[in-house]
């Protein structure tokens, strides 16, 4: 345990132990460093996201252990970690036996995690049948109930921005508070990704954890599956006649920063995190020398259909239909101010973040 | 860009060059703002201010040349030019020049290229949201308090004031931001209302459907406002009591405050304008 004037073994200076530190009846302050190292259980390794996250965890040194888990093999990045800082685990996470068995690993039975991020969301809406839905759902039922009984003091799930409602009477900057798409006809997926966001939230009184679900705005970076992504690297990104929402994307880059924020200080709750720049949607393909065609609105899902079938494209239109036609902004002045506004913290331990 | 350019003096390029559009990181502002889109609603908003309909406007020493501010009055014509040439006079006669930020219907923001261009001139769909962001950022933002239906009054109800809305009391108080009252006439004389066909309007979702003496039967060009001259006066700033958030009681008092205000700038207005027709002003 560090004290205010003398700083750790990692040089960290800003722990505010004790009653300073704490907030109204709640335990201590968000934005406040967590004390101690961290063992970490990262669902979904395989994400892009989650490479970069873990390649940036590692060069911390108050990261005691990562496992990571996904289906299928380690990805070829993460081949060389270190063996004794890095597990990586092969695991169905929709089976409740699976998910408490690497609780239950030799190496963290006695030294348990405190931290779960669940990066481990199909949203890829090429091929979702009921198996995905079923994994998407019970995987964060089973992550969560784990992660509860094995006193894991933060739990982090990574949700989207299709979960807000869009169309013509859109704020020009969204909060958390904003209305939500529960329209029943929306793709499954987005039903899934709120069930999965309602059981966390469900959950966010748990005094012994916090539990976030970071919303993030489009993704960009090479080989990531968000929707604004793929229609980025479309061949070439189909637009809707007449139309030029308003976004503020982020990268694959500054979300891991943002979530090693969110590991590594307190604070619980629903956040958007997005991109300090907000344009049309069409400035951001001309900033990339990204040449869209446009198409009458009611052909664009047909348009869409065809290219997917010539190969042409990922980016599914059906998917968050109003996307290409009515602006959604993030508006993540609360990360801001609880995480982001912190950064010189977490810079303390870990050297190569950048405030 | 270049085609409008006639439509304005070089001294009024000048001062859309010097509007100071606040970049959040690809050339616009947070709410889609563009200087290009400005200049091109400027140019024909300008062009209609100065020669079609002939804008007589006073008391523009009341619009605050910095900081948040409600600027409401009366709405009319059918059409809403009358808000259009609101927005051009503020930003002609203010220096530096003020940029009117309307609260538009949602409708418009599902049309294809119309709805783009609106956000790009700086208007926005009316959400309680963007009404606070406007506030915070410190524009001037126009509200007609009568809503969208008012520009379908009858000619029979000529420069009768429907209820107002008490939204615009309610965020002035929350932003202790003025509000400033203007009266316009004119508007009401561009169109004669014979009709509202409300179920049409139903099934078409708009606020209203008119029959004037021109629309439907020259069909869309039916619609084009006759060249009545306008007269736009503005009041002195009302600040509101802020314990209209917290009683109904005073809110309404506060809205009746407002209303009788704008209903003294439309007297005032017409009275400027028999002054005129008689060659007396």
């Amino acid at each position: 345990m560090s004290t205010p004037d003398a700083p750790d073994r990692s040089g960290r200076a800003d722990v505010v132990p004790g009653a300073a530190a704490e907030s109204p009846g709640n335990g201590p302050a968000p934005g406040t460093l967590r004390e101690g190292s961290r063992r970490i259980f990262i669902a979904g390794a395989r994400r892009r996201v989650a490479v970069h996250l873990i390649e940036r965890m590692l060069a911390t040194p108050d990261v005691e252990v990562i496992l990571a888990v996904d289906r299928g093999a380690c990805p070829p990045a993460l081949l060389g970690c270190d063996p004794e800082r890095f597990v990586y685990a092969s695991a169905d996470l929709s089976r409740r036996r699976q998910v408490d068995n690497l609780f239950l690993l030799d190496r963290f039975r006695d030294q348990p995690f405190d931290t779960v991020l669940h990066l481990a969301f199909v949203g890829n809406p090429h091929g979702y049948d009921f198996a995905s839905h079923e994994f998407n759902v019970n995987a964060a039922q089973h992550l969560l109930d784990a992660s509860l009984r094995h006193e894991v003091t933060k739990y982090i799930f990574l949700s989207s921005d299709a979960v807000y409602r869009i169309g013509p009477r859109g704020d020009y900057k969204v909060r958390e508070d904003a209305e939500l798409n529960l329209d029943p006809k929306a793709h499954p997926i987005l039903r899934d990704t709120l069930d999965a966001e309602f059981i966390c939230r469900a959950k966010m009184d748990f005094p012994g954890c916090e539990v976030m679900v970071i919303r993030p705005s489009g993704v960009f970076g090479g080989g990531v599956i968000s929707g604004m992504n793929l229609l980025f690297e479309s061949n070439p990104p189909i637009l809707p006649v007449g139309f030029d929402p308003m976004i503020n994307p982020t990268t694959k880059e500054q979300l891991a920063h943002d979530l090693l924020l969110a590991t590594f200080l307190r604070g619980k709750g629903v956040y958007n995190v997005a991109g300090k720049t907000v344009g049309p949607l069409s400035k951001f393909l001309e900033e990339r020398g990204i040449r869209p065609r446009r198409v009458p609105g009611p052909a664009l899902q047909a348009v869409n259909r065809m290219q997917r079938m010539l190969g042409l494209t990922r980016y599914h239109a059906g998917f968050h239909p109003k996307r290409l036609y009515y602006s959604l902004v993030l508006d993540d002045a609360k990360f801001e101010r609880v995480f982001r506004a912190h950064a010189d913290k977490v810079a303390a331990v870990a050297k190569h973040l950048e405030v | 860009m270049q085609l409008f350019r006639p439509l304005l003096p070089a001294r009024e390029w000048t001062r859309i060059e010097k509007y100071v559009v606040s970049d959040a990181g690809m050339g616009t502002d947070v709410f889609g703002t563009t200087p290009e889109a400005l200049g091109l609603g400027y140019a024909l908003g300008y062009w209609l201010h100065r020669h079609y309909f002939r804008v007589v406007s006073e008391g523009h020493e009341h619009i605050p040349a910095t900081g948040a501010a409600v600027i409401a009055g009366n709405h009319s014509g059918v059409l809403p030019f009358d808000a259009v040439m609101l927005g051009t006079d503020v930003f002609r006669n203010t220096e530096p020049p003020r940029l009117v930020r309307y609260m538009v219907d949602y409708f418009v923001f599902r049309l294809p290229f119309l709805g783009t261009l609106f956000r790009r001139m700086g208007q926005m769909p009316g959400t309680r949201r963007n009404f606070d962001g406007a506030m915070e950022e410190g524009h001037v933002v126009g509200v007609f308090p009568e809503g969208a239906a008012a520009l379908g009054k009858p000619a029979n109800r000529r420069y009768e004031l429907h209820d107002f809305n008490p939204g615009h009391v309610e965020l002035a108080a929350r932003h202790r931001a003025p509000v400033i009252p203007f009266g316009l006439v004119g508007a009401e004389e561009q169109q004669t209302m014979l009709a509202d066909l409300r179920p049409l309007a139903r099934a078409l979702r708009l606020p209203y459907f008119p029959v004037t003496t021109t629309f439907p039967w020259l069909g869309p060009l039916g619609l084009l406002p006759k060249p009545s001259r306008y007269f736009i006066r503005y009041g002195a700033p009302l600040w509101i009591d802020p314990e209209a958030l917290r009683s109904v009681e005073v809110r309404r008092r506060e809205v009746e405050r407002v209303r009788d205000a704008v209903a003294e700038q439309i007297r005032l207005g017409q009275e400027t304008r028999k002054d005129y027709h008689e060659g007396r002003a």
